[in-house]
């Protein structure tokens, strides 16, 4: 049966497959792999002394933390607050319900430096959030928290509210009439469930927010060293004609982004292991 | 513990789930909740658990009134019908997992919390597999991992909605068999759910028959198969036939065709006999009136006993016997031979309360 | 045989109970704190600053406002803006299709690989993604010289903005059919095929009307970035004035020079058409369901 069942697959009456083949690869290979590619020979033609010297220019070197460190708080901030929006959309009936679902996916549809000015208004420190802080939000590292927060919320809450959607009611029912409190349940029983979907939640929006320029470089002051992030670095490099160490520090964000994404992907793989077939 | 259901009725919206329903049972008892689909056995369960609110009436735990306290309260064990396992944790944190969450008062220490669970996964012959994810279980022993962890409360009531319905018929006999044991040497006073009448009847100390939203009946197996209340009772429990006709002076008429009825001695234009298949006589020979002729269609041979499936002559009815092989080889027939059918014992209702 | 229990009680207690307890339940202090504090977030970074824009855009009044708008970089850039976008989402919308019908009827070795690919995009910076097209065809890029010897111009113009916008949008439409189109499988498609329609027939009869929410929310997705894209178009465009300025980067033109009612104004058209896209977004997704 099974064997029969995969020749059918093979020898599908369906047409078209080396024409979409090959249109797909060729496409793929056009706007994507050719381009990307382009990084690695132009790294390769660089000596590893220079390689070396541009990625670990302390000013560069600053702008890696900035990047990797406040791309990692807005994640944190992101999961706490969208696993809390996706509960509230998810369990409760209140008037608005609707219409907070649909802005949870501003960040998706409004363009980013459109965020970005609006939000430097608002935290700047005459403005309407701003003037009620006596520190400034606005040209520091906290602003910068602030848009990517921003631009990280709808992923964290795209992907929790599905599962808790899908949770299935008697597990919690079961929690509670072996004795817990709801705390318990919560913490004990719906919370573990969701920990993959947050985990996938934190690693879209964390990756977003580390390769993100728009809504931050309004908000952001730009002060080297201090609130400069590592793609303002490239792109100052370029606007100098630095194509070599833009591409240089662009291979380091690349690897750092793809690195840490490999390790959430094997923390999931080890979690999903554990109780999933 | 005894409890006690006082006139409970529940509605989702306007549907009405259960109406009105009051029983009474005992410390100790088994009983089986016996109904169709959607008859509410779920609903009331879970209301007794309190995973449900009610509308009406009233819950009494040993003649206390629990409607309004928390399901964390009861001291319910409830084994949910897909046994509703913390599939992150291992057999042995599941089955801990109603002592940890005590409060720190009443909780009981590592070493006694470790004791329990093993003990109990002894009872549920699962000692290898206190490591394990249920993913890694089989369905049965799955099963047997929530009937551990729902004792391991030490509940005064244990609750199980169909606990068997997703096994298949072998596992099936050999855990209701564990069930009876478990209850006979636990005494909690148990309730499951159940859609197969032979289970029902073969482990419980008495069954509650449920359509509708209502009880049918409530009596021990003997009562509920032997003197069915309803038809509906009677349909429910078994294969049965059915012979409507005229009832007078004890005999239900069919035009020649009569069968006697004794102990029904009212008139009734229309009546409905009915009659289990194992009651159902099959001679070769015309003696009297009170056999009609029907042709064999169908012989069936299951283990000991024999199937036989008949079409009436005279109006084209279907009818099912049921012998023993050692009759049906005396009896010598075979597919489509004439024979006389006797129906042995009748029982009779009047069609104005009729719902099926 | 078995006697029922006396029941002490003779009159039945009626009570309604529906949520009688909160071992099942948050309680309603629970409940309503966390409906404020998600309240209070949403508000605080989606709602404020979306009215900002808006208020910030009609400080000056309707004129200035008017006036920003009809300003002829304004409108220029609106008009690349729009052409970038016509260009952009079908392309991407006929390799969406192309690449799942790929993926997902017929098997093939490298499948996965080819999926990790297709997502590949997300994954760079926007910058990067500009980046990558001015190594390739800048004036030091690898085809820079035989460009600039044929007069071709890409980067700091028009194809340069499109190739990498067209980066930067490449996986929306794709991902959005390729797990719809998976659940679908190949038996309607068989069926059509062995009663003799031919491929294109059986695609738009038969596949079309089953994947046409799906489709429409990816090019919904793919349309939004597409005219918000910022990081990409910004280190490709050369930022020449009423030439290759999308509406992006003319509002940060503006705001750097502190002309910030225009900058705003130009803000308040992008902020509408990403309403109108969440409003059609809900609206798909709720007849998605529907069928
Ligand atoms: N939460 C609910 N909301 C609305 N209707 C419900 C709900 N729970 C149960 N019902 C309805 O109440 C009726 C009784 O349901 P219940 O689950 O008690 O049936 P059951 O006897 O357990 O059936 P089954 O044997 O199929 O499990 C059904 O018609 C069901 O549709
Ligand atoms: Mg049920």
């Amino acid at each position: 049966m099974e064997l029969s069942l995969k020749r059918r697959k093979k020898t599908t009456i369906i047409p078209g497959f080396s024409l979409t083949f090959g249109y797909t690869m060729l496409y793929l290979s056009m706007i994507v792999l050719l381009p990307l590619s382009m990084i690695i020979v132009n790294t390769l033609s660089m000596s590893w002394s220079e390689f070396y010297e541009t990625i670990t220019h302390p000013r560069a070197v600053a702008s890696y933390k900035l990047s990797f460190g406040t791309a990692f708080v807005a994640g944190l901030i992101n999961v706490f607050f969208g696993t809390m929006i996706a509960w509230v959309l998810i369990r409760y009936e209140f008037p608005g319900r609707k219409i907070i679902d649909g802005l949870v996916d501003l960040p998706f549809a409004l363009p980013t430096a459109v965020a970005g000015i609006a939000l430097t208004t608002l935290y700047a420190p005459n403005g309407w959030i701003g003037q009620f802080f006596d520190f400034k939000i606005s040209y520091t590292p906290l602003g910068i928290i602030i848009a990517l927060t921003f631009i990280g919320l709808p992923f964290v809450v795209r992907t929790v509210q599905p599962v808790l959607q899908n949770l299935s009611k008697e597990v919690e029912e079961a929690s509670a009439s072996l004795g817990a409190t709801r705390f318990q349940t919560f913490v004990k029983i719906i919370l573990p469930e969701l920990y993959p979907a947050m985990i996938t939640g934190f690693s879209l929006a964390f990756s977003r927010a580390l390769g993100e320029y728009g809504s931050v470089v309004f908000i952001a002051g730009n002060m080297p060293m201090k609130t400069e992030i590592t793609p303002l670095i490239i792109m100052t490099k370029l606007e100098q004609y630095d194509y070599v160490g833009a591409t240089a520090i662009a291979i380091v964000m690349l690897s750092g982004s793809f690195i840490i994404l490999l390790f959430i992907n094997f923390i999931q793989w080890r979690m999903n292991r554990k109780f999933y077939h | 513990m005894s409890i006690q259901v006082k006139n409970v009725s529940k509605s989702f919206g306007s549907f009405q789930a259960l109406k009105d329903i009051s029983v009474d049972i005992e410390s100790g008892e088994l009983i089986a909740l016996l109904g169709p689909s959607g008859s509410g056995k779920t609903t009331l369960l879970r209301i007794l658990a309190g995973l449900e609110g009610l509308d009406e009436g009233a819950i009494y735990f040993d003649g206390e009134n629990i409607t309004n306290v928390s399901p964390k309260e009861r001291k319910v064990g409830f084994v949910f019908q897909h046994y509703a396992l913390f599939r992150h944790m291992t057999v042995f944190e599941n089955v801990a997992y109603g002592l940890k969450v005590r409060p720190r008062k009443t909780r009981p220490s590592k070493q006694e919390i470790a004791k329990k669970v093993n003990e109990l996964l002894e009872l549920v012959k699962l000692q290898n597999f206190q490591d394990r994810y249920p993913s890694q279980l089989s369905g049965g022993q799955r099963q047997r991992v929530a009937l551990a962890r729902a004792l391991a409360v030490e509940p005064k009531v244990l609750l199980l909605d169909e606990p068997f319905g997703a096994l298949d018929a072998k596992v099936r006999k050999e855990l209701r068999r564990w069930l009876r044991q478990l209850h006979n040497e636990f005494h909690v006073t148990s309730i499951f759910v159940t859609h197969d009448q032979e289970e029902a009847l073969d482990v419980a100390d008495r069954i509650i028959v449920m359509n509708n939203g209502k009880i049918e009946q409530i009596g021990t197996p003997d009562e509920v198969y032997e003197n069915p209340k309803s038809p509906f009772v009677y349909d429910f429990l078994g294969n049965v036939n059915i012979f409507r006709g005229r009832l007078q002076n004890g005999k239900l008429r069919q035009g020649q065709f009569e069968i006697s009825a004794p102990n029904y001695l009212d008139s009734h234009d229309e009546a409905v006999g009915y009659v289990r298949p194992h009651d159902i006589q099959i001679e070769k020979e015309k003696v009297d009136n009170e056999t009609v002729a029907a042709k064999i269609t169908f012989i069936h041979i299951v283990g000991p006993t024999v199937q036989i499936e008949l079409k009436r002559e005279d109006n084209g009815e279907f009818l099912e016997a049921e012998l023993t092989k050692e009759h049906y080889k005396n009896l010598e027939i075979q597919k489509g031979d004439i024979v006389y059918v006797r129906p042995k014992q009748l029982k009779v209702f009047i069609p104005e309360d009729f719902s099926i | 045989m078995t006697k029922p229990l006396e029941v002490k009680q003779e009159v039945p207690v009626v009570t309604r109970t529906t949520s009688n307890s909160y071992s099942l339940k948050e309680s309603a202090t629970v409940k309503w704190s966390l409906i404020t504090i998600s309240f209070l977030y949403i508000s605080l970074f989606l709602i404020l600053p979306l009215i900002s824009i808006f208020v910030t855009a009609f400080e000056k009044g309707w004129e200035t406002y008017v006036a920003s708008i009809v300003h002829p970089d304004a409108l220029a850039a609106i008009k690349l803006t729009i052409t970038v976008a016509l260009i952009v989402v079908p392309l991407n919308a006929i390799f969406g299709i192309v690449a799942a019908w790929l993926i997902t009827k017929f098997s093939f070795k490298g499948k996965n690989l080819l999926i990790t690919l297709i997502d590949l995009p997300f994954a760079v910076s926007p910058v990067i993604a500009g980046l990558i097209f001015i190594l390739l065809f800048g004036a030091q890029g690898l085809f820079g010289e035989w460009l600039f010897e044929h007069d071709i111009k890409i980067v700091f113009a028009l194809p340069g903005i499109i190739l990498a916008t067209l980066f930067v949008t490449f996986p929306f439409i794709a991902r959005e059919l390729i797990p719809l189109m998976q659940t679908q499988g190949v038996t309607e498609e068989e069926a059509s095929i062995s009663l003799g329609a031919s491929g294109l027939k059986t695609f738009l009869y038969v596949t079309l009307p089953n994947i046409k929410w799906g489709l429409l929310y990816g090019l919904i997705l793919c349309n939004a970035r597409a005219i918000g894209e910022f990081g990409a178009v910004s280190v490709v465009s050369g930022h020449i004035r009423g030439l290759t300025n999308t509406m992006p980067l003319h509002i940060e033109i503006l705001y750097n020079e502190y002309q910030f009612t225009a900058a705003f104004a130009v803000a308040s058209i992008m902020s509408v058409l990403a309403i109108i896209t969440i409003i059609i977004k809900n609206i798909v997704s709720w007849k998605a369901k529907d069928v």
